[in-house]
């Protein structure tokens, strides 16, 4: 069953042009230059019940205006948008009451007051009855590690302990679906895996679509069986993440420290040098010679040694460039979706 | 049935954001008590303005000391009012629209007008609607007539009319930030109206003073007209008026604010 129904939806925002320096100011009083910029244009998408689908794009790309459109937050400027059956911008309370947002850089906690205070609030506005409520509580308190943190000041908590709580808070009247802008940002290794352990466990038990973005590729890779590439407003690949991975995702950062100093350059092989001094070596290498370079440096005897995935970034503006060119011959079911 | 169970719900949200913002204010106690200097402090000023005023002059538009002491606690009463439950929370509207975190508002299931409204009851007020309720009794006896039951009722009546009114006005003042990207300007008008009718009834207001601050800026018959009505001044073609004018505010205010959250962009990129 769709869910999420987007056809041909743009969002076209006006823009003041000023004029450089003083002449330009005062022109501008009389008259106004403006551009268009198109946040979303001409999108296309579905999203099945149950889905956990990923959007990927760099700063700008469209993902948080297409969310903010779904959400009802913003209307789009032509199109048709169709979430769980009705249109978003008429911000229906019944429509409002089937879904959660949480986004990354906007928290919906009181700061001066507890998590416990906050879920009192929403059990209220979502209108949830007692029994519901404290089960759900229990559940996401245990689910989530934060029993110690209910009765604690939200502001002296750390920003992986308040996004647990800001998913908890959004979670607590069970909706359908659940909209996630950005939801590790800023979060350590620990916390981001902890996160994206109860994404996954919310998808598959309660069976919450969950719409994520993010900037960063273990978020989408170990959650998001489809994933959407947008860039400019517009869908670059909409398909298989994994596929995505394996045909856009050509090299791996490698960092390779020593406790002694060891002679410049690498044994052989290809890839770019991004860093070197006699205790460390950063290269970026295609991913099928990671094996060759590691067997090498092993011969050097390394401290340590980390492979980091490439960055999103990169990723989204190979398919950019490539995509066109059918580049990836096992991506016809993607192509044939955008 | 679904009527009551709406209502229902929107009594314990109030409560509920009721209690968290006196949890909230008993965290930080200056938020707590300096509504009361600052407001009470102003509040001095303008009886002295009075007391100065009626030093020198014996009426102001034919009324003579006690119906402007009704006046001056008719609007502080208002006032005051509003700033016991909803100023703190309206005034924060423009500011919630630039930084996008109106979407959080708009992504309930719950009018965000009303949350916005009652988010930030100050407690801190309540002494100042006190005092106001003293001073319309002070005034009330200076005044030479009777006050008939029916007068009161009607004063009453109007008094809460215009605490509507008042409520508009602010929130219609902060709708702006919707449609243009600073405000700020407009605000200045409203203190600038507020300022003046504080000290000035209606009935002072002549020409296009008196189109202005009736019908533009209805600051100039908030507290005119409850006062005419337990004075006795009161008749049917004034009451239609006021009527009028709430009502075209009413609407104003509905269309503005349901059309502004429609033309909401929220802040591209955060």
């Amino acid at each position: 069953m769709k869910i999420i129904e987007v056809e041909n939806v743009s969002k076209i925002y006006r823009r003041y042009k000023k004029k450089e320096g003083i002449r330009g100011s005062i022109a501008g009083l009389v008259k106004r230059e403006y551009e268009e910029k198109a946040a979303v244009r001409n999108m296309n998408l579905e999203v099945s019940e149950g889905e956990f689908l990923g959007l990927i794009g760099p700063n700008g790309a469209g993902k948080t205006t297409l969310i903010k459109m779904l959400t009802g937050i913003i209307a789009p400027t032509s199109g048709r948008l169709e979430v769980m059956g009705y249109y978003p911008n008429d911000l229906k309370n019944a429509f409002k009451q089937q879904y959660a947002v949480v986004m990354g850089q906007k928290s919906q906690l009181f700061f001066e007051l507890t998590a416990n205070d906050t879920l009192r609030l929403f059990q209220k506005i979502y209108d949830i009855p007692e029994k519901e409520y404290q089960e759900n509580k229990a559940y996401f308190t245990e689910l989530f590690g934060v029993k110690e943190l209910m009765d604690v000041q939200v502001r002296t908590l750390s920003l992986g302990e308040r996004m647990k709580l800001e998913l908890m808070v959004a979670l607590l009247h069970n909706p359908r679906i659940l909209f996630l802008d950005e939801p590790t940002i800023g979060l350590d290794a620990i916390a981001s895996r902890q996160i994206r352990r109860f994404l996954k466990e919310v998808n598959t038990d309660r069976g919450t679509t969950i719409l994520l973005t993010s900037h960063y590729m273990e978020d989408i890779k170990t959650l998001c069986s489809r994933c959407v590439v947008v860039n400019h407003g517009s869908k670059l690949y909409d398909g298989d993440t994994a596929e995505l991975f394996d045909c856009y995702q050509k090299s791996k950062k490698l960092t390779v420290t020593f406790t002694h100093p060891v002679a410049p350059g690498w044994p052989g092989g290809q890839g770019v040098l991004l860093e070197e001094s006699p205790f460390k070596k950063v290269l970026l290498l295609p991913r099928e010679e990671i094996g060759k370079a590691l067997t090498a440096f092993m011969q050097l005897e390394p401290s340590d040694i980390i492979i980091e995935e490439e960055e999103i970034g990169a990723v989204v503006e190979r398919v950019y460039q490539e995509g066109s060119e059918d580049i990836c011959r096992n991506t016809q079911k993607s192509q044939e979706r955008i | 049935m679904q009527r009551m169970k709406k209502i229902k719900k929107y009594l314990g949200v109030l409560k509920v954001l009721i209690a968290l913002r006196f949890h909230n204010l008993m965290v930080f106690r200056m938020d707590f008590l300096a509504p009361f200097f600052i407001d009470g402090s102003l509040f001095l000023v303008q009886l002295l303005i009075f007391q100065a005023v009626y030093a020198n002059v014996d009426t102001v538009g034919g009324w003579g000391s006690g119906e402007m002491i009704l006046y001056i606690g008719t609007f502080s009463l208002l006032n005051a009012v509003s700033m016991l439950v909803c100023f703190f929370g309206i005034v924060t509207i423009p500011e919630k629209i630039r930084s996008g975190e109106m979407d959080l508002y708009l992504s309930k299931p719950i009018s965000p007008l009303f949350r916005l409204t009652f988010e930030k009851v100050n407690p801190g007020s309540g002494l100042l609607v006190i005092m106001s309720i003293l001073i319309i009794v002070y005034g009330a006896g200076k005044t030479e007539g009777s006050f008939t039951l029916k007068r009161v009722l009607a004063y009453l009546f109007w008094v809460t009319v215009m605490q509507i009114l008042y409520y508009e006005m602010e929130v219609i003042i902060r709708s702006v930030s919707f449609y243009v990207v600073s405000a700020a300007r407009i605000s200045q008008l409203e203190e600038a109206g507020l300022d003046l009718c504080m000290k000035l009834p209606g009935i002072a207001f002549y020409g296009v003073y008196k189109v202005i601050f009736y019908f533009i800026l209805p600051y100039g018959i908030m507290a005119t007209l409850p006062v005419q009505s337990l004075i006795g001044e009161m008749t049917p073609s004034l009451a239609a008026m006021g009527i009028g004018v709430v009502g075209a505010f009413t609407l104003l205010t509905y269309l503005l604010w349901t059309r502004g959250i429609r033309h909401y962009n929220s802040v591209q990129g955060a």
